[in-house]
């Protein structure tokens, strides 16, 4: 068994963080000038300022990829560790890939329909698939 | 104890999903005394929004799961450098393990008391254990 088969979705879930990130600033550039907010005179702001400034569709994308910077940064650290215990392959990879399958699913319903109840929904699978890897490294890490 | 570095981190790690459940399992009914209905929540709605909506001890759970994404992802990173390059030694364990009882004080303190100055107290402590944590990281990474 390839116990560093966990890599892969780690690598697919940071890659489509990126995704997230250019599709971020392929809507957010375009609405900033239409709003006719010159980036160039801009001093101290923060995206979130955004939010009262461009349609809520363009922020979605930034809300998104916001996200992609919170959960997924435990499941990160979770994998990396089950991956150097030689834990990271079988049942552990498979979880991984439905914790990044369903991410990206998350992102994709946060970036256009956005119904609450749909993202929470994909939002609370992704968050046990992620509770069960976590489980799995507290068994073989400190009960072990 | 056990022997691993990243046994604490699995801890923080498992202790962060707890905290998620303690959000949901207290955010659900605050929503539901409210006569807020998720299905017809309008969309793009995220929980920030219900900073103003939800009595604060409702959100101080959610402010603490947020904090646990923040500083700790740090922490992950350190002791999975230290793991890797040979600085796994009673020191650090002893660290690493300071850091994550601290952090569930933390959070067990933001969720139920939440008074700051003692809040501030257990951050502080914490963060000199990951401090102490990054400089140990430098030198066994360098060295």
């Amino acid at each position: 068994m390839d116990t560093n088969a966990i890599l892969g979705p780690v690598a697919t879930l940071a890659l489509w963080s990126m995704v997230m990130w250019v599709w971020m600033y392929a809507t957010r550039i375009p609405a900033m000038s239409r709003a006719k907010i010159d980036a160039a005179k801009m001093v101290g702001g923060t995206g979130k300022g955004l939010d009262d400034v461009l349609p809520q569709e363009v922020q979605w994308k930034a809300h998104n990829y916001n996200h992609l910077m919170e959960q997924p940064t435990v499941f990160y650290a979770v994998a990396l560790a089950l991956a150097i215990g030689g834990m990271g392959g079988g049942l552990n990879a498979q979880i991984a890939w439905a914790y990044v399958a369903l991410r990206i699913i998350h992102s994709l319903i946060q970036v256009t329909v956005n119904r609450v109840l749909w993202r929470f929904a994909v939002f609370a699978l992704a968050s046990l698939a992620l509770l069960a890897l976590c489980l799995h490294a507290f068994m073989g890490f400190v009960l072990h | 104890m056990p022997e691993s570095l990243l046994a604490p981190g699995a801890v923080l790690a498992l202790w962060t999903l707890i905290m998620l459940g303690w959000v949901a399992a207290t955010r659900f009914p605050a929503l539901a005394k409210s006569g807020i209905d998720l299905k017809a929540a309008p969309p793009g709605g995220r929980g920030a929004d219900l900073e103003t909506i939800l009595p604060p001890q409702v959100n101080w759970k959610s402010h603490n799961y947020t904090h646990l994404l923040e500083q700790p992802t740090l922490f992950y990173a350190v002791i999975i450098f230290l793991h890797l390059s040979g600085g796994s030694t009673d020191l650090t364990r002893g660290l690493a393990w300071a850091y994550v009882i601290l952090r569930i004080v933390h959070s067990l303190w933001q969720a139920r008391v939440n008074r700051v100055p003692v809040r501030f107290a257990i951050f502080g402590l914490s963060t000199f254990c990951l401090l102490a944590l990054s400089l140990l990281a430098v030198i066994a990474t360098l060295g």
